[in-house]
């Protein structure tokens, strides 16, 4: 019989790994520091009668084999259909809506450059082509640097075979979108100012970069790809994204999986041999086990090891792990829906950008670097109410906001002092946009990084557990040589958003490293 | 060049010069830690050049084609990068990717030490030492060769012919022939082929191959038609960012410059100066330029070369020579480089030295101003870049100039590039030009 497992955080990725184990017979237990499991994937309430999501506003989209291979449906789980990429605002009336449908989307963008609307679908087309090329190494583990294996040189093989039937074309522009900024990838097809920023936000979205940073083309083709690895349709959970974490929790439990919440790891126990031998919790007790899968992010999982069981190297480089979190939440309970010019409700019920054209973000971003919040933020808003009307009293409205640069680090006061400046700043941004939004505000929640990690755990509170920069993916997520799930301390394994292939709660990291702990038996 | 002085804002400095015993005991004055790392750092960086030399004098193999030799070169870059030790690799793969400052934070903690050594990330480049991708450049301290080249770049006539004379000579003396005033009107080709050029006083001349060391622009978009080539490597070669960034202010003194830190007169005013007293300072530099300004204080790199060579100067007077940065070539709309900001971008330069040195402002006998503009002007560098052409990721290697056109040769026959503009780039003296050299050697052979 093989050895029980635990499962550190009851994450999205936590949860997925979990339950892929417990359907292969293994013995799971999870441990959740806190009181949900869900991890980012939650849905609370702010204000009586309104529900918030709390953490991410949307999900993955859900990896499609994660999806069908944990019967999600079957636990409850129905998606809202979303049929738009999202909704760019410039605060001046001006609306472009990118609908799924190019057509659509092509009239949207004529009323503003007929060139943008002539040039879309073929950038649609150049996006779907590259993303494709992009996914097909997201569902694999990647390749060991040192000694690639048979299968791992087969599959390199075919993603090779992926790109060079891409043609000359599509190839180059896939080497180079990678490495450059997206405020000039974007401009190279699209020459409307609120339609380059709202596309230029793929680039920078949770990162420390902005949109003249070389290497957010690469995040941009990331999202792309993304996009395409999973189920579109499985983007807006209804009832929110908590009704993510509670199919999944079912999921979980009905596999056997045992759940312990209100608890957290305080240790990851090795053994003088250097393996690992169980975790102690935060109440004083031990689980001991040989097998530990953390589904906290790489920083937090090697500070609860012996550092004396970690290679020096390891440990340096582990140090220095770039988890620079720069992504602030608002969420608020509206009495009415906010009135936004120029665009209809259907537009509403969109992803909102906000932003009047890239320097703007890249003015945001400016900020950041000297340890300030951005006094006039990136925002992306929802109003999930739109689409879900459950999820406030009748003819009420919820809204949540990602607000883009809020540094974890301020050079001049903390975050304990600071918060309320914060919201002060998104609400004066917001007000741009959507006149006279404050007067109906019910209740109003901010969170800045420290706040994310704080509440969650995660390193630097960085939504991806770690930055998505060109050093730091693929076969060197978390870190080189490093990206098969495994750790330099034998049965201790990671599975969260900081390994391959990462991004916002997919599942596919959680799957990938069942696939890989399974294999070693 | 006798090392760097960089003063710093507490008022000390920090001096390194080419004596590593010496420097390790200057870095420790400031920080033990840091001393410590600089040997490691040191023998890291000699790793990456061993590996990255190769690599700068290879032909760009077209990752595209189905040519086994380029392939065969592709796999050998491989093999060695997986001979590397465990830590050269990861260092290899983060220079090429990381930010200079991200790249510094993991060994060193001082912050003008960092500031100094990333500044040589962003020279000639329109980012700042905190953007991804300009780790790389560090790298070409430690091969040799970049400090004088970017030194004795634009420097006034008298002072930096040395270099292209011995060139000029050479080729002479193998039977060269070299023209000057001789500016080029246009490539003629025929039946897609090019079969001479015309210089602008009418003057035809006629040859087998043509190769030239200007940039895309004017290569293809002045010097030939546009239905010479197929639109979609126009489109790229349009699509090439220049982007110049820097300026230059060269000075005529009455007497030395006296910096408050380090007072008088002395050997550290032999090397070079660097005014990057922090990695903030720097990087402010650039967030103005990024939004279409010059920097008010931007960071400068100073020699003063008659202090090595006295005939550059009459007796007890001195020049300096200044490259500044950023100059945009690109002003916010409405602004443009006129004399009235040319002469103000000057004084932003005096004022951002005199910080350290009071007594410059005084000692000025005479002035010259470049700005990016002028420099395109003077030099035919387009936008004033001195790359000819941005040196970033997206743009170097087989990417550069133009993707799938990496390897000299141009969609017209017979015709070649050689400058900066191709592999390796700017900065490495000489290295595109032997790389084209052999190109057209091997073209010739068949």
């Amino acid at each position: 019989m093989s050895a029980p497992v635990v499962v550190i955080g009851g994450g999205v990725n936590g949860l997925v790994c979990a339950t892929l184990l417990a359907r292969a017979k293994r013995r799971v237990t999870v441990v959740e520091r806190r009181a949900e499991v869900g991890g980012a994937a939650v849905t609370r309430e702010l204000a009586p009668g309104f529900l918030v999501p709390s953490g991410a506003h949307s999900v993955g989209p859900l990896r499609a084999d994660v999806a069908r291979d944990l019967r999600l449906g079957e636990h409850g789980l129905e998606f809202a259909p979303g049929n738009a990429w999202f909704t760019a605002l410039d605060g001046r009336g001006h609306t472009v809506t990118l609908w799924h449908d190019l057509a659509r989307a092509a009239t949207s963008l004529g009323a503003h450059s007929p060139k943008d609307a002539a040039a879309w679908p073929a950038f649609m087309q150049a996006r779907t082509k590259l993303g494709r090329v992009v996914a097909s190494v997201f569902g694999h583990t990647p390749p060991s640097v040192d000694a690639p294996s048979t299968p791992e040189l087969w599959r390199l093989f075919h993603t090779a075979r992926a790109f060079r039937a891409l043609g000359r074309a599509d190839g180059y522009r896939l080497l180079r979108w990678g490495p450059m900024p997206v405020a000039d990838l974007v401009a190279e097809h699209v020459e409307t100012p609120v339609v380059q920023a709202a596309l230029a936000a793929d680039g920078v979205f949770g990162s420390l970069l902005g949109p003249w940073s070389a290497g957010s083309g690469l995040l941009f083709l990331l999202h792309a790809a993304n996009d395409l690895a999973g189920n579109a349709a499985a983007t807006w959970p209804r009832g929110g994204p908590g009704a993510l974490a509670a199919a999944l929790r079912r999921a979980a439990e009905q596999a056997g999986v045992t759940i312990l919440t209100g608890t957290g790891v305080t240790e990851i126990l090795t053994g003088s041999n250097g393996k690992a031998t169980g975790v102690r919790l935060g109440d004083g007790r031990t689980l001991d086990t040989t097998v530990v899968v953390a589904g906290i992010d790489p920083k937090t999982t090697f500070a609860l090891c012996d550092p004396m069981a970690l290679p020096a190297e390891f440990r340096w480089r582990a140090g220095n792990y770039r988890t620079r979190g720069v992504l602030a939440k608002v969420n608020l309970a509206l009495s009415g829906l906010p009135v936004v010019p120029g665009a209809d409700r259907e537009q509403l019920a969109t992803r909102l950008r906000m932003a009047p054209d890239v320097d703007v973000m890249e003015r945001a971003f400016d900020h950041a670097k000297y340890g300030r919040y951005s006094p006039t933020p990136w925002l992306e808003a929802v109003i999930p109410t739109l689409v879900d009307p459950t999820l406030a009293p009748a003819g009420a409205h919820v809204m949540s906001i990602y607000a883009q640069y809020a540094p974890l680090t301020l050079r001049e006061g903390s975050w304990d002092t600071e918060r309320e400046g914060l919201l002060r700043a998104v609400l004066d941004t917001l007000d741009r946009y959507m006149p006279g939004v404050r007067s109906l505000i019910v209740e109003a929640e901010v969170m800045s990084p420290a706040d994310l990690e704080r509440e969650w755990g995660m390193a630097g509170g960085h939504i991806h557990h770690g930055e998505l920069a060109l050093d730091q993916l693929f076969t060197m997520r978390p870190l080189f040589g490093w990206s098969q799930y495994r750790t330099p301390i034998d049965g201790l394994w990671l599975c969260s958003a900081g390994t391959h292939p990462g991004l916002g709660l997919t599942g596919g990291s959680g799957a990938n490293a069942a696939r890989e702990i399974l294999r070693a038996g | 060049l006798d090392g760097t002085l960089t003063p710093m804002e507490s008022g000390d400095y920090l001096w390194r010069v080419n004596d590593h015993s010496k420097t390790r005991r200057e870095i420790a004055r400031h920080s033990q830690k840091d001393a410590d790392a600089y040997d490691d750092y040191g023998m890291a960086m000699v790793e990456m050049g061993r590996f990255a030399k190769p690599i700068l004098a290879m032909t760009p193999p077209d990752p595209m084609s189905l040519d086994p030799r380029g392939l065969l070169e592709l796999l050998s870059i491989g093999k060695r990068f997986r001979n590397m030790r465990y830590h050269d690799k990861v260092n290899q793969v983060q220079l090429l990717t990381m930010s200079a400052v991200d790249f510094l934070d993991q060994w060193f903690e001082t912050d003008a030490l960092k500031a100094t050594m990333s500044a040589s990330g962003i020279i000639g480049t329109f980012l700042g030492v905190r953007s991804p991708g300009t780790a790389y450049v560090l790298l070409h301290h430690y091969m040799g060769e970049i400090d004088g080249a970017f030194r004795s770049w634009g420097l006034s006539r008298g002072g930096t012919g040395s270099v292209s004379n011995a060139i000029a000579g050479a080729a002479r003396k193998f039977g060269a022939e070299i023209r000057t005033d001789a500016p080029v009107a246009k490539i003629l080709t025929r039946g897609g082929r090019a079969t001479g050029v015309v210089l602008a006083n009418g003057d035809e001349i006629l040859a087998d191959v043509v190769v030239s060391s200007v940039d895309p622009r004017l290569t293809f978009e002045r010097f030939l038609e546009p239905k010479e080539l197929p639109d979609e490597f126009l489109e790229a070669v349009r699509r090439y960012k220049y982007r110049g960034s820097s300026g230059k202010v060269n000075l005529a003194l009455d007497a030395l410059p006296d910096f408050t830190c380090l007072p008088g007169r002395g050997e550290h005013l032999r090397g070079a100066i660097s005014i990057s007293p922090s990695i903030d300072y720097m990087e402010r530099a650039y967030d103005e330029a990024k939004h279409g300004a010059f920097s008010s204080r931007p960071y400068i790199d100073m020699v003063i070369p008659s202090l090595t060579d006295a005939s550059l100067a009459p007796p007890g007077k001195h020049v300096m020579s200044c490259f500044v940065q950023y100059a945009p070539y690109h002003l916010q709309p409405g602004d443009v480089w006129d004399d009235a900001r040319r002469e103000a971008f000057g004084d932003a330069v005096i004022d951002a030295i005199a910080v350290h040195a009071p007594n410059i402002r005084n000692i000025i006998r005479h002035r010259q101003v470049l700005t990016p503009l002028d420099i395109e002007r003077d030099f035919g560098l387009s936008e004033g870049n001195i790359f000819q052409g941005e040196l970033s990721l997206e743009q170097l290697f087989f990417l550069r100039p133009v993707p799938g056109w990496a390897q000299y040769a141009t969609p017209v026959e017979k015709l070649y590039l050689c400058g900066s503009a191709t592999h390796p780039g700017g900065g490495i003296m000489g290295a595109p030009g032997q790389n084209a050299a052999v190109r057209v050697l091997k073209d010739f052979r068949k």
